[in-house]
């Protein structure tokens, strides 16, 4: 089997002939680039002053190169957008370094010049004149929001603001998409994901909430705010849904007829629903504000693509797994098996013939950080021998590898996961 | 119904101006602070344990709290003049490096819904930034909440900044945050560590009884 085919039967609940492995297919399998650059350099695939490509300038995550790809033999690539979060495109790169020393490239409209205390600072489609979206403390490793919501006049909510930033996919995106997964299709042999999935389909992920692309974001603007909204202004979320469901389903229209039935598996949902003890809100939310649309775009896909469909929500999402299912998900990820009843062999019980996991290789809040090399082998291992039989398996850790993981810890990992794929490589 | 129950119902439904209104009233029936600000404590604390059992969930607590915060904020300067004195001190922050605060946020809320002083030092708090607030301060209690593990580690900078401070035996060190656990709070000689919001709230009461 090639890489592709062994997705393809991994995610049809077929065993394939050995466990496939992705790194980097989306930007919460990832890996961050301080960890990716010692990974790199220990392998030998890079020298210390090569620079990493960040390819996800919020959670500060690497490219995964042909090179790491091939020597791991990694089954994934992802067909990624032009633009960022920020709304500008990842181009004309420039060098950066990291607080931590690790060298960077970084698109030329990335700001790279700290405030006084040493934070670094992003700024809606890169104009430093506006107010700037997210924030980097200085010797911190990812970026994350500066609140800039105004209060909220409940007569003058509307719609159109709150989705000033949810579009259909212009020409020139059409036109890359296509050229793209052709390029990757033809070109390579691997499983093509589409990360980004489209604008509408990611139906109140409070990532995306504070809208880091516009330079006035109007409407809910808070992720505190936003949680509150769905109890307190459930009419108000519903419309907001079904318009992104509209957009969405036109979206997928357009992306299909440009790549066709090139790429395998596009993210739908990043909401995450669950927490570390428990759902992040009551389950009677999720049923009535999201299922409904979910399902409506699951069964679009379904009804005229091959692709599968993937959400992606943290925590313990175990109530609700099973209306993710009805929704037609096909594959759940990060499969966050540090949370509440979200032990492997639960899953794979409980739903292992319904959704494809495609994650939870590993728990990334203990284990990894903090265990033994051994440790970490143990449970690579074992997690695979539970999530792996029968296929519907995709390995992967629980969302992206972090920095300051012990490069002993991401050498035993990348070696269980190709110990138990009969696969011997170099340096690991 | 008696008010003092109805501004704890009201508060656990959430009703942010039904609880001002009420509390106003409760003022203007010179019913004492100290016994109003006892239905709101009662109020939080019934959120709290729903919250813990999984009966409600972070959007509810957060809507609860906010009703919490539109009586408690009425009675506050009244509390002060009667010279009312808080159950406990405690100075709180999310780590140096991590900007997640709203596991931070719930804990201060269900602190002050249960009669704490709490003196929120944000997110992005260095150890330097922790020391001074307990010097300027003299808390009880310094909690910390980190969400990622690259940040948690910083709680250990914390403590040894306090360490270096002389100030380590005079502070109760309680941490918090998803990958947070018991084993890791010993290890970096925390005297507490709470899951939840609801416990670091009784854990702290029983903490501070023992230290006096």
């Amino acid at each position: 089997m090639n890489s592709r085919e062994r997705i393809i039967s991994a995610i049809n609940h077929r065993e394939p002939d050995r466990t496939p492995l992705d790194l980097g297919g989306f930007d919460f399998t990832g890996i961050h680039v301080s960890s990716l650059h010692i990974l790199e350099v220990a392998l030998g695939l890079k020298k210390p002053n090569e620079p990493v490509k960040v390819v996800d300038l919020v959670q500060m995550l690497g490219e995964i190169d042909e090179k790491l790809r091939e020597t791991l033999e990694i089954d994934t690539i992802p067909l990624r957008g032009q633009k960022n979060y920020f709304g500008f495109k990842n181009e004309n790169w420039k060098p950066w370094t990291f607080f931590d020393g690790t060298p960077l490239l970084v698109p030329e409209k990335f700001n790279t010049i700290p405030d006084k205390e040493g934070n670094i600072y992003q700024y809606p489609q890169g104009d430093t004149s506006a107010l700037p979206c997210v924030k980097m403390p200085k010797d911190g490793f990812y970026f994350d929001d500066v609140d800039r919501s105004k209060p909220i006049d409940e007569e003058s909510l509307n719609v159109e603001d709150q989705l000033e930033e949810c579009k259909l996919l212009t020409d020139e995106e059409l036109s890359y998409y296509e050229k793209e997964s052709k390029r990757l299709f033809e070109e390579t042999n691997y499983a093509i994901t589409f990360p980004s999935g489209v604008s509408g389909t990611n139906l109140g992920d409070s990532f995306w909430i504070p809208g880091w692309s516009l330079k006035n974001p109007r409407g809910i603007r808070n992720q505190e705010e936003w949680y509150i909204s769905l109890i307190t202004r459930k009419d108000f979320i519903r419309d907001v849904n079904a318009k992104m469901t509209e957009i969405g389903i036109e979206n997928l229209k357009l992306l299909h007829q440009a790549v066709g039935e090139r790429i395998q598996v596009i993210m739908i949902s990043s909401t995450d629903f669950g927490a570390q003890n428990g759902l992040l809100y009551p389950k009677e939310s999720y049923q009535e504000l999201f299922k409904p649309f979910h399902k409506r775009i699951n069964d679009w896909v379904h009804r005229n693509t091959t692709w599968k469909t993937l959400i992606h929500s943290c925590g313990s999402d175990y109530d609700i797994i099973p209306d993710f299912i009805e929704a037609g998900f096909d594959i759940l990820n990060p499969v966050q098996i540090s949370a509440a009843k979200m032990e492997p062999e639960r899953l794979k019980k409980e739903f292992g013939d319904h959704i494809v996991f495609w994650g939870g290789g590993i728990n990334t809040q203990t284990t990894f950080p903090f265990g033994t090399p051994q440790e970490v082998e143990e449970e690579v291992k074992k997690n695979i021998s539970i999530f792996g039989e029968g296929g519907g398996f995709v390995y992967a850790t629980v969302h992206d590898i972090q920095a300051r993981i012990p490069l002993e810890n991401l050498l035993a990992l990348f070696r269980a996961v190709n110990d138990v794929r009969g696969i011997k490589v170099q340096g690991l | 119904m008696d008010i003092l129950q109805e501004i704890s119902d009201n508060l656990q439904k959430g009703q942010v101006s039904k609880v001002g209104i009420l509390v106003k009233q409760a003022l203007e029936d010179k019913i004492d602070v100290k016994t109003i600000l006892g239905s709101l404590i009662e109020g939080m604390g019934v959120v709290g344990r729903r919250f813990r059992d999984g009966e409600i969930y972070v959007p509810e607590v957060l809507i609860a709290a906010r009703a919490m915060y539109a009586g408690l904020d009425l009675i506050r300067p009244l509390l002060v003049q009667t010279g009312a004195t808080y159950i406990g001190k405690v100075v709180i922050g999310t780590v140096k490096g991590d900007l997640h605060d709203i596991g931070k946020n719930l804990v201060k809320m269900m602190m002050e819904g249960a009669g704490f002083e709490v003196i929120d030092l944000g997110r992005d708090v260095s150890p330097e930034k922790f020391v001074e607030a307990v010097k300027a301060n003299q808390p009880d209690i310094v909690g910390m909440s980190a969400l990622i593990t690259t940040t948690m580690v910083n709680m250990k900078d914390t403590i040894e900044a306090l360490k270096r401070a002389n100030l380590r035996d005079k502070v109760i060190v309680m941490v918090g945050g998803a990958p947070v656990t018991e084993r890791f709070a010993a290890e970096i000689g925390a005297d507490s560590y709470a899951k939840d919001a609801d416990t670091a709230v009784a854990k702290a009461k029983a903490l501070i009884s023992n230290k006096r």
